[in-house]
C-alpha cells in the first residue's frame, strides 16, 4: 500500500467521513498516520468534536490531523509580499499595488495554487515522520489540476531561470551587473527543487496512491469511469475504491426491496468495470457521522487493512 | 495547459528570430538583455497585459524584486505601440 493516499469523489459521496474513517482504522493497526483535509469547510473538526486547525494536531493514538484552509494560506503569503513591498515601493505605487494584491487574495486561482503549495510543503516535510498520510481532498476535476501542476509549473520555472541566466550573462558582458547572488534565481530553484522533490513522491506509484469514494448509483459509476481513466493518464494509480452508504438488506418494503436490486447490479458494474485493487463495502448507516459514529465505520476499513 | 506551453514555446520563437539578425555590439547587447528581461516579466505578470496565466500565484513572490521594473515596464507594454507591434515591425524587416 502507498503511503500518501488521496481520497476522491463527488461532493456528498462520503469522502471526509471514509478518510477520516480509513485513517483511524490505520492509526488502529498501529501505523503513524496524519489526516490532512483540504476542505474549507472543515468537516473533519466535527468528526473529533475538535477545532484542528492549520498546525499538525494530535488526535489520539497514532492519529494527527491538520485542517489546510487555502484562503487562509494564500493571505498569508500575499501578506509577505505586501509587507516586503512597503519596505521599498512608494506610497503612491503600494496603493496601487495593495488593490491588485487583495484581489489575488480572494481569487479562487490564489486558493488552488496556495492549497497546491501547502500540500507540497507537507509531503516534502511530512514525509519522513509518518507511516501514511491521508488526503481528503477536493473534487475530482480539482485533484487532477492539482497533480498536473507540477509539471506546468516545472516548465514555468525552468523558462524563467533561463532568461534570468541570459539576462545576467548579458548584463555582465557590458559590465552591467549588480549583486553577487540573484535573489530571483535563489526564490526559483529553491521552488524548483521543493517542485521536484513533491513531483518524484507524486508520481511514484508505490508512493501515492488514489482512493475513490463513490456511491451505488448509475451517475457516480460513469464519472468514477472516466475519472480513473483521466488519473491513469496522469500516471496515477487509482488503488483503492470505497463504495459508500451501500443500503440494507430490507425485504419487506417493495420500494426498498426494488432499490436493492439495482444497488447490486450497480455493484457488480463497479467490481467489473473499474479495476482496483481493493475495494471496501461501506453500509449506509442510520445516523450522520460524527465523533460517535465514525468508529463504526472505521471498524469495516479496519478489518481488511 | 497544452496551449499555454504552445504559448511559451511560440514566445520564445518569435523573440528568438528578432535576435538573430542583430550585430553584437554593446547597444544590441542591452537590447537584447531588455528583450529577455522583458520576456520574463511577461511570464511572470502577463496578467497585468491581459494574458491569463495559471501561474500568477507564484509569480507573486518575486514581485518585491521587480517592482520597479514593473512600473516602467507596464507603461511600455500598454504604450500605444504595444511590444507585439514593436517586434513585428522588426521581423517584417527581415529580407
Ligand atoms: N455510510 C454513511 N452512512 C450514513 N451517513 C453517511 C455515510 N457516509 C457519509 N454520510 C453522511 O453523508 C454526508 C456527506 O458525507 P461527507 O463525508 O461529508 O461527504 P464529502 O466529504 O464527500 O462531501 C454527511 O452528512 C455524512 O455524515
Ligand atoms: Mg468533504
Amino acid at each position: 500500500m502507498g503511503k500518501i493516499i488521496f481520497f476522491g469523489g463527488k461532493g456528498g459521496v462520503g469522502k471526509t467521513s471514509c478518510s477520516t474513517a480509513y485513517a483511524i482504522g490505520l492509526s488502529q493497526k498501529g501505523l503513524k498516520t496524519l489526516l490532512v483535509s483540504t476542505d474549507p469547510a472543515h468537516s473533519i473538526s466535527d468528526l473529533f468534536s475538535e477545532p484542528i486547525g492549520s498546525e499538525v494536531k494530535l488526535l489520539s493514538e497514532n492519529l494527527y490531523g491538520i485542517e489546510i484552509n487555502p484562503e487562509e494560506e494564500s493571505r498569508l503569503y500575499i501578506n509577505k509580499v505586501r509587507m516586503d513591498l512597503k519596505k521599498i515601493m512608494s506610497p503612491i505605487i503600494m496603493e496601487d499595488l495593495n488593490k491588485q494584491l487583495d484581489a489575488a487574495i480572494v481569487s479562487p486561482g490564489s486558493h488552488e495554487s496556495a492549497l497546491f503549495d501547502k500540500m507540497v510543503t507537507l509531503i516534502i516535510d511530512e514525509n519522513e515522520s509518518f507511516d501514511r498520510i491521508v488526503f481528503d481532498t477536493a473534487p475530482t476535476g480539482h485533484t487532477v489540476r492539482l497533480l498536473s501542476l507540477p509539471e506546468l509549473l516545472g516548465g514555468w520555472i525552468e523558462s524563467l531561470m533561463s532568461k534570468r541566466k541570459k539576462t545576467i550573462s548579458l548584463k555582465n558582458m557590458i559590465g552591467r551587473n549588480r549583486e553577487e547572488e540573484d535573489p530571483i534565481l535563489t526564490i526559483l530553484s529553491r521552488r524548483k527543487e521543493n517542485l521536484e522533490k513533491a513531483r518524484r513522491i507524486m508520481m511514484d506509484e508505490d508512493q501515492l496512491e488514489f482512493a475513490f469514494v463513490l456511491n451505488a448509483e448509475r451517475m457516480p459509476i460513469q464519472e468514477t469511469k472516466k475519472a480513473v481513466e483521466l488519473l491513469r493518464h496522469y500516471k496515477i494509480k487509482v488503488s483503492t475504491l470505497v463504495v459508500n452508504k451501500i443500503l440494507p438488506e430490507a425485504a419487506e418494503d417493495e420500494f426498498w426491496r426494488h432499490k436493492k436490486l439495482k444497488e447490486r447490479e450497480y455493484l457488480k458494474e463497479i467490481k467489473e468495470g473499474i479495476q482496483a485493487d481493493h475495494i471496501f463495502e461501506i453500509p449506509l448507516f442510520q445516523e450522520d457521522m460524527t465523533e460517535n459514529t465514525i468508529c463504526h465505520m472505521a471498524n469495516f476499513f479496519s478489518e481488511k487493512l | 495547459m497544452n496551449a499555454l506551453k504552445e504559448f511559451f514555446i511560440n514566445l520564445g520563437l518569435f523573440f528568438q528570430g528578432a535576435f538573430d539578425m542583430q550585430q553584437r555590439s554593446r547597444g544590441h547587447i542591452e537590447n537584447e538583455a531588455n528583450d529577455i528581461m522583458d520576456q520574463f516579466m511577461i511570464l511572470c505578470f502577463g496578467d497585468y497585459l491581459g494574458i491569463d496565466l495559471p501561474t500568477s500565484y507564484y509569480a507573486l513572490e518575486l514581485l518585491p524584486y521587480l517592482a520597479e521594473d514593473l512600473e516602467n515596464w507596464q507603461s511600455r507594454m500598454t504604450d500605444k505601440k504595444s511590444i507585439w507591434e514593436e517586434k513585428g515591425a522588426k521581423l517584417d524587416m527581415d529580407p
